[in-house]
């Protein structure tokens, strides 16, 4: 009862999400019947709606979305158009899917429902006489209504004419049933004082006890009391049938929404990548929380609150880190909630098909992203139903071939790189690729030519073509062509491939392998110049450091040996156009990237180490850019890209050696053309305001255009916004913040500033201090006090002034 | 203290008058802002946020003008500077440089403009269309708002925020 309650409550829950979309489709349909996609998904939908509810014996929506089926079908095939016309029968035939789904959904049954009008006029459309289908639309419906009288060998016993006779009186029992259920409702809804029981109404009420046990009583005072008290009292003793049946109802649907259809709740996947995201946030908060503490903690030391302020903070943590887990779990899911449907399937399949077959399900607790267990589960019906009915042999066939009677089908998932792989095998008799070539010509989905050139396992993708099937007559199971085209369909929307492996009379394998684009991921954090970027560490091999003269250049590519390989390296810098500004040292780090059989090293700067990041996309704007596979947000809040190692692969080939050394003076020696005076720029380096104005006054006659920072910081971050052209800096050594010798070896990392020439001003005259000047790249070393003329000319022999330019 | 109160209250009522006033007519409540010499506006409507400045992650293999993509809240965001989009030199940020998040359905980016303006209150019959010679499905224009003695450029958002490389 309970694994039936739980796969039901997940059929209503598809069910009534897939009509609802059908009904939107239909419409559009109707505005643009020619639309092949929409009628082939529409189609698609009606088809799942019919097997998942086929094989929860649910015989009249069954019954219904059969013959929609068989419509939509001939459209499907342009043998018939979808007329206003026809479209209304549809449409009806949806509304009466609905009728039923709520019937399901509040009594686990879907009798009660007359559908035999609407199906004789579908099967009229699709081209039946519409007299065909009545007596298989109700028998199903007594078989279900009358559950305690559900031997069938007594209806097959009947002659034709008293199952008829039986059919009419049931039905007219049933209908009368349902009025009054009908209008007990409606009483029970809106007054409490109910009409008077119809004869029918006991049956309905014992029905009522049957699904719903003892609990009832519990609620029953409750609704009664409230309203009207007077009536509850005087009513019991008279009809306490009808009062609790009354009650039964108005309960029901209350009790049922509490315990039963939303004990799972469908979270939009937006609505859970906000609450990531909203987590993401307070973990950043967090973590400047725990810092603020720390400095809190060094100042008052020993204070009591601190005492406190620590405990408050270490919750605050410990929950953070707890929600993450949590929120981070909510869209983990093991695959065995979708495996666990299957045990029913397969016998309930065994008992249509009269076959013998096993299921063996192994590793269902591999975890998956929520969204993609919800896309697999359609497509897995698929391929499991295709391998019962076409997969297997029957019994005498299998042993004849001298294999074992049970045929068995294996369901295995497991982990695979960053993959997950959903592996269906089947003992069958497997694919045979020429049948399904021929098929597939037949059909007129290929060409001969296409079908010479095709491999086998080529042949074996055609089974996923929509309108192919090699059954040769459309059964409840399948055979309608549509199936496998689902498979296709949804496992593509996932990014995964689909693999399908056969050996004829030996049995067949579907593989599907799914990435984990949704999951986090452990990536490999590497820093170029500033700039840091995120590489899958799946695809990482191993990382080497090497010196640059171990970096050789073949054919205008560069090489390294790596071990008794020879590697192609290229410049992670030279692929993501990554301007160099500071100087790269004697040593790189090549990051070795391995997909499949190829490989190559990756230079980049440094290394940053390996974190567990999450995947974001770049979004509409910026999709598709050629080796950027997302981005993710760090730990400070900024952004780092993540490589795509497939891509990056590709853009190497076209990527020349790598320039790494070749444009060190490029920019420097690129020393603009000067046609005056102000073209010379100099920076006034010094944190007295007097000092800065006296060299002012030395350099104005000269008419170089003079920038003045107050510090070392400043001064570099000048540089950096490089807004200037700087011909030389004039540095005073003693400086808050940043010193002259920090700032002039700062500058010397930069390459475009390399050449620079940096003049110390200073009163320092120890000949130590001189000699740090020059270490730290001064060129020149002017002591204070100097002389206007003296300051100007060192100037001028430095930026090589041209004399014409002085006034 | 009371009085003062009084004084608020009366005000803001006023105040709410006003706008019940205006928003009656058919009036278009735009912000606008500068980049380069000419004030530009959008709808208020399509701005999500108005920020300050933060770091951003260069992105390759995209015009100048995408300047990369930031961090908003934990989603990323392509930025994108209208200086160079509206083919004006680069300009390094300064205090007043601002980065304004426009939304269009699904689509969202940041823009850098150079400074904010004020929100503006502009009848529907004061906006022209754009000048013939840069009208059509292409521009960027949607119209030209004229008040007492300016003229600002109103910006379509949707093409603001569609990718045209």
């Amino acid at each position: 009862m309970d694994e039936f309650q739980e796969i039901l409550q997940d059929f209503l829950v598809e069910a009534f999400e897939l009509v609802e979309k059908l009904d939107e489709d239909l419409v559009e349909l109707e505005a643009s019947p020619e639309d092949l996609e929409l009628l082939n998904g529409i189609f698609r939908v009606a088809h799942t709606i019919k097997g998942a509810s086929s094989f929860l014996n649910f015989d009249v929506l069954t019954h219904l979305t059969h013959h929609m089926e068989d419509v939509l079908n001939k459209a499907r095939h342009g043998e018939l158009i979808i007329t206003p016309d026809v479209m209304d029968v549809v449409l009806e035939s949806i509304d009466l899917m609905k009728t039923l789904l709520n019937i399901i959904r509040d009594t686990s049954s879907d009798a009660g429902v007359d559908v035999s009008e609407c199906v004789a006029r579908l099967d009229k459309i699709s081209g039946g006489d519409g007299d065909v289908s009545s007596p298989v639309v109700t028998a199903p419906v007594v078989e279900v209504a009358e559950p305690v009288v559900e031997d069938e060998p007594d209806y097959d016993n009947m002659s034709d004419d008293d199952v008829e006779a039986e059919i009419q009186r049931l039905l007219e029992q049933r209908q009368a049933e349902d009025k009054a259920k009908r209008e007990a409702k409606v009483a029970a809804g809106e007054e409490v004082l109910a009409p008077p029981p119809e004869p029918d109404e006991e049956t309905s009420a014992q029905n009522a006890k049957e699904s719903k046990p003892e609990k009832k009583l519990e609620p029953k005072s409750e609704p009664i009391k409230a309203p009207v008290p007077r009536a509850s009292t005087n009513a019991r003793p008279v009809s306490d049938n009808e009062d609790l049946d009354n009650d039964a109802k108005a309960a029901a649907p209350a009790k049922r929404s509490n315990n039963s259809v939303d004990q799972t709740i469908r979270v939009d996947v937006k609505r859970l990548d906000h609450l990531m995201n909203l987590i993401g946030e307070l973990v950043l908060a967090k973590n400047r929380l725990i810092k603020i503490n720390d400095d809190v903690e060094e100042r008052y030391e020993g204070e009591e609150f601190l005492e406190e302020l620590n405990q408050v903070v270490s919750i605050v943590s410990l929950v953070t880190t707890d929600l993450q887990i949590a929120v981070m779990k909510t869209r983990m899911l093991p695959i065995g909630k979708v495996f666990n449907k299957f045990p029913r399937m397969i016998r309930d399949l065994t008992r249509e098909l009269n076959k013998k077959i096993e299921l063996v399900i192994k590793g269902e607790e591999t975890e998956l992203d929520k969204s993609i267990v919800e896309e697999i589960g359609d497509p897995l019906v698929h391929i499991i139903r295709n391998s019962c009915d076409h997969g297997i042999e029957t019994p005498e066939v299998r042993l004849a071939n001298g294999k074992s009677e049970t045929g068995t089908i294996s369901l295995t998932a497991y982990n695979e790189g960053n993959q997950i792989v959903i592996q269906i095998d089947d003992d069958g008799k497997g694919l045979d690729a020429d049948i399904l070539k021929n098929k597939a010509l037949e059909k007129g989905i290929i060409s001969e030519k296409e079908a010479d050139n095709m491999g086998e396992k080529e042949a074996f993708l055609l089974i996923m073509k929509p309108g192919f099937s090699t059954a040769a007559s459309v059964t409840n199971v399948s055979g309608r062509g549509v199936g496998m085209d689902v498979v296709k369909t949804n496992i593509e929307k996932v990014n995964g491939i689909i693999d399908i492996d056969s050996e004829t009379g030996v049995g067949s394998s579907v593989k599907l392998k799914i990435p984990l684009t949704l999951a986090i991921i452990q990536a490999l954090l590497v820093g170029v110049q500033e700039e840091a970027y995120a590489i899958p560490l799946s695809s990482v091999l191993e990382t080497v450091r090497i010196s640059k003269d171990e970096i050789y250049t073949v054919e205008s590519r560069s090489v390294m040996r790596l071990r008794d390989d020879v590697l192609s390296l290229v410049h992670i810098g030279d692929i993501f156009e990554v301007e160099r500004i500071l100087d790269s040292s004697e040593h790189a780090y090549v990051v070795v990237l391995g997909l499949g059989a190829q490989k190559l090293g990756l230079i980049v700067d440094s290394l940053v180490g390996q974190e567990e990041i999450v995947i974001k996309s770049l979004g509409e704007y910026l999709k598709g850019i050629k080796g950027i596979a997302g981005a993710t947000i760090r730990g400070d809040g900024g952004v780092t890209l993540i490589v795509d190692v497939v891509a990056l692969m590709e853009i190497a080939k076209n990527v020349k050696a790598t320039s790494m050394i070749s444009d060190q003076n490029s920019e420097s020696a690129q020393s603009r053309e000067k046609t005056k005076a102000s073209d010379y720029t100099i920076m006034i380096v010094d944190d007295s305001k007097t000092d800065r104005m006296i060299m002012r006054k030395s350099l104005e006659a000269t008419g170089m255009s003079l920038v003045e920072a107050s510090d070392g910081l400043e001064a570099l971050n000048i540089l950096k916004q490089g807004d200037y052209h700087f011909d030389a800096m004039l540095i005073d050594i003693e400086m808050p913040r940043m010193d002259g010798y920090t700032l002039a070896t700062e500058i010397k990392k930069y390459n475009r500033y390399k050449q620079m020439p940096l003049i110390a001003v200073t009163s320092r005259t120890g000949k130590s201090d001189r000699m740090r000047g020059v270490e730290s790249g001064m060129v020149e070393y002017i002591t204070k006090p100097y002389s206007a003329d003296y300051l100007s000319s060192v100037v001028q022999r430095n930026v090589n002034f041209k004399s014409e330019f002085l006034s | 203290m009371s009085d003062k109160l009084k004084q608020v209250i009366s005000r803001q009522n006023k105040q709410q008058q006003n706008e019940s006033i205006d928003q009656s007519d058919d009036i278009v409540q735009l912000v606008g802002f500068i980049i380069g010499e000419e004030e530009y506006a959008v709808p208020i409507l399509s701005i999500q946020e108005i920020i300050k400045p933060f770091t951003w992650t260069r992105v390759p293999q995209v015009p100048k003008y995408v300047m990369g993509v930031f961090n908003l809240r934990g989603a990323v965001i392509p930025l994108i500077d209208l200086r160079l989009k509206f083919g004006l030199s680069e300009k390094k940020h300064s205090d007043e440089t601002r980065f304004i998040v426009m939304k269009d359905r699904d689509d969202v980016a940041g823009f850098v403009i150079d400074r904010l303006t004020m929100a503006i209150r502009i009848k529907k019959e004061n906006i022209g269309p754009a000048p013939d010679t840069i009208n059509g499905d292409n521009t960027t224009i949607d119209g030209v708002g004229k008040q007492e003695d300016r003229i600002i450029t109103i910006l379509k958002v949707n093409k603001l925020l569609e990718r045209d490389f």
